[in-house]
């Protein structure tokens, strides 16, 4: 097979310590909080209220537009409807106490494939994209524009995380046939998976399940990163560069992630909605491992799971990569939770920033060919015109640039503040 | 135990660090420093220590004046740990003659054949260098990565304009002078017929010059792969360099000069081999701050090099050599270049579509 791969980036250690590990149940604690807003656009409204006796699947938030419902994932009673921090913020999260029965509550089985039809379930379980955006589905799988490409997106680019991988290897048909309703929610009759080739034993078994009787090509993709971003690996399958500021659609393409496939499998043949997910514990633990996660699981109680972490600096959710660094483990799993990291001072960034010198590695990576360091010093700078030029609206914030600084500077957060000012200042 | 919080990417590249690249150029310059010392003898080891010494002392002193810290604190935060002074130290001790007696001073011991033994006057240039090219070349500018000009290039171009004509830039033999050495003159200067056993004598280094780690080629050649393989220097500004300077060479110099033939490619090949191009290409021309980022920003750069080095070798009879001045006019365009010359993001539109987020505006302005 031909490895098809994108320009630049770079090559972060794997450490897929998890890759060999089966999923195994995380147990749900005494109780759960989950947060109404799991997903990009608005948060949700709860629909219950303290008092409340729910079922694992009974929905307990909703709302109209850019927004996914949200689901209990225990049974048990709702205690309170408050607000806590999330890695990005702070949202209202509905504090369930669970009564360990697990009692669930479903939809109907889906019958007839249609793409409404799919499109109305995707809405229906609550379900957004999964590799950590969280952008609600029923928007992405209805494109205002005609769309020729489906990709599954398999690469799982970032280091330590396997959650992926372990569902294709233990769930292929599922992934699959998931994903062949996801191509048939766009009106395609075939679709693409790319993979990186650290996973060709797993691409191999790919190509001999049946995905519901869909025709799919899996793409070996070389294993670099930032492999699995929407637009790259767009441009390594189907060799089209989405537009600048553009979507996807606008080159016909749509990028689906793997466990979205799974979810769109379990939601249309067994009616169950979006209120688990697999997640990955990996780093400095005693005992790295893939979980089952349900919906508002504290990350204490996953990572006590493991073994602890008395030797972590930095705990992260998400890939070390583009993931959010916490202060604590005071926080809940969501649907796009996809790993907890515990980093200890070997693995962990911790040197502080020297000047730059200039060297010109982070342009030499970018894999939106910007030039990082003039962003950079124009941001600190206060010139935001300037870092606009040099593309800081562009920037997907992988972190290649500031992963390969020998400086160490910490280019991307220096990218955010471009952003925000650019917005802020109308510039 | 209190957990970090910042900004991703939470891990980095432990290869690459500020240090690690400066003592990978060090590790790059140990052939020319062997090189020059076994050609130029024992003199380069002194002013080598007392560049390093002057270099390590000049930064370490603005550092702790800047920062008004006199403790041991202020030491250890100075900016000399990243080790680019060495590197300076290295590549200005490389580009200055063994002996530099100066007009005047004479601060020299003279042995019994008549040979200087010991020349202060080599030490006290070798200091106000060093000094001159790290205090008002790299720290006045703001340190690391702000220099607006090679810094041991200036320093070098400070000593050969104030002590030219006292004498300290004369070319010196080789220890091992052949034909071309014992002259005392360099090919660039005599201009003499190349022979097959001269071009041989220059890749090996054993000829005369007044910048003492230039010589040898081969050196220099194992530098060049050295960095190029660790990454360090990007392989094709030093060859695009050194084949500028071969074809401005051959335009405005050995075709004019009337070489037919076989001598076309002999007269060429000891353009290239001669002063400073090749050691300038690979150390100097090379160093970020005072290099374009960008591939065509570096293909200008590199072309302008060879073509005013070609220049000044070609028209300036008082120069035979003009690396040094090529390459600071280029340094001074680096920051034109680097302005003007911005790479097309990753999905860029041609401006007449009219991307809605206003492409034109955003990559011309």
């Amino acid at each position: 097979m031909e490895k098809k791969t994108f320009k630049k980036g770079v090559h972060p250690p794997h450490n897929k310590l998890t890759a060999e590990l089966p999923l195994e149940d995380c147990p749900a604690p005494d109780t759960v909080r989950i947060a109404l807003l799991q997903h990009i656009g608005k948060p949700c409204a709860p629909v219950v209220a303290p008092g409340d006796r729910v079922r694992a699947g009974t929905l307990i938030g909703s709302g109209d537009g850019l927004c996914a419902a949200v689901f209990s994932s225990v049974s048990g009673t709702v205690k309170a409807i408050e607000k806590h921090k999330t890695p990005t913020g702070a949202c209202e999260h509905v504090v369930i106490e669970n009564d360990g029965r697990y009692e669930t509550e479903s939809l109907p089985p889906l019958k007839e494939l249609t793409r409404e039809s799919i499109v109305k379930r995707i809405k229906d379980a609550g379900i957004v994209g999964m590799g950590g955006a969280g952008f609600p589905s029923h928007v992405k799988y209805a494109p205002q524009k005609a769309v020729d490409t489906f990709i599954l997106n398999a690469a799982e680019c970032e280091p330590y995380i396997t959650c992926d991988n372990r569902l294709l290897v233990e769930h292929a048909k599922e992934v699959l046939g998931g994903a062949a309703m996801l191509a048939t929610a766009l009106g395609l009759d075939r679709f693409f998976i790319g993979i990186e080739d650290n996973k060709t034993e797993v691409a191999r078994m790919l190509d001999g399940i049946d995905a519901g009787g869909m025709p799919f090509e899996t793409v070996l993709l070389k294993t670099k990163y930032p492999q699995g971003a929407e637009k790259q690996l767009i441009y390594a399958v189907t060799g089209r560069k989405v537009p600048r500021g553009g979507l996807p659609a606008d080159v016909g393409a749509v990028v689906g992630n793997v466990h979205t496939a799974y979810a769109m499998y379990d939601a249309a043949v067994n009616g169950t909605p979006l209120y688990r997910r697999a997640m990955t514990v990996s780093g400095d633990v005693a005992q790295p491992k893939n979980l089952w996660v349900r919906n508002g699981t504290p990350y204490s109680v996953c990572a006590e799971l493991c073994g602890g972490c008395p030797d972590s600096v930095k705990t992260v959710s998400g890939g070390p990569m583009m993931g959010f660094a916490l202060p604590d483990t005071d926080y809940y799993t969501t649907k796009t939770t996809g790993a907890l990291l515990f980093l200890n001072g070997a693995d962990a960034n911790t040197q502080k920033p020297s000047p730059c010198i200039n060297c010109a590695k982070c342009a030499g990576v970018c894999p939106m060919n910007l030039m990082p360091m003039y962003i950079d010093a124009y941001a600190l700078r206060g010139d935001f015109a300037s870092a606009k030029k040099y593309g800081a609206l562009d920037c997907m914030e992988c972190g290649c640039c500031a992963y390969t600084c020998p400086a160490k500077r910490p280019i991307v957060q220096s990218v955010r503040l471009a952003k925000r000012k650019i917005k802020e200042l109308k510039i | 135990m209190k957990q970090l919080v910042s900004a991703s990417p939470h891990i980095t590249d432990p290869r690459n660090s500020t240090r690690r690249i400066m003592i990978d150029v060090l590790i790059a310059l140990v052939p020319c420093v062997v090189c020059a010392t076994v050609f130029f003898g024992y003199h380069v080891l002194i002013n080598l220590v007392t560049c390093l010494v002057f270099c390590f002392g000049t930064e370490l002193l603005y550092n702790l004046i800047v920062n008004k810290s006199f403790t041991k604190d202020g030491v250890k935060q100075s900016s000399v740990f990243d080790m680019s002074f060495a590197v300076t130290a290295v590549i200005l001790t490389l580009n200055l003659p063994a002996v530099m007696p100066v007009k005047y001073w004479g601060m020299n011991a003279v042995g019994a054949d008549g040979t200087i033994v010991f020349s202060f006057d080599t030490v006290v240039l070798c200091a106000l260098g060093s000094i001159f090219a790290i205090a008002l070349a790299k720290m006045l500018f703001g340190g690391i990565g702000r220099n607006f000009a090679n810094p041991a290039c200036t320093g070098r171009v400070f000593l050969f304009i104030a002590f030219a004509a006292g004498g300290a830039f004369t070319a010196t033999s080789s220890l091992f002078a052949g034909e071309l050495g014992s002259t005392g003159a360099t090919w660039l200067g005599t201009h003499s017929t190349v022979t097959g056993a001269m071009l041989l004598d220059m890749f090996l280094g054993n000829t005369a010059t007044a910048a003492v780690g230039e010589t040898c080629a081969i050196a220099i050649l194992g530098g060049f792969v050295y960095l190029s393989v660790r990454k360090v220097i990007d392989p094709r500004l030093p060859l695009m360099t050194v084949a500028s300077l071969a074809v401005f060479a051959l335009l405005f110099d050995v075709l004019p000069s009337g070489a037919r033939g076989s001598a076309v490619a002999m007269e060429t090949a000891a353009h290239v081999l001669s002063g400073g191009v090749l050691f300038g290409s690979v150390f100097m021309a090379t160093d970020y701050a005072t290099s374009p980022n960008t591939f065509v920003g570096k293909a200008i750069f590199a072309v302008g090099i060879g073509l005013i080095t070609a220049l000044i070798r070609t028209f300036n009879d008082n120069m035979p050599e003009g690396f040094s001045f090529a390459l600071l006019i280029m340094n001074l365009v680096v920051p034109l270049l680097d302005k003007y010359i911005v790479p097309k993001p990753f999905g860029y539109v041609k401006p007449e579509k009219k991307d809605k987020r206003g492409a034109k505006e955003a990559v011309n302005e």
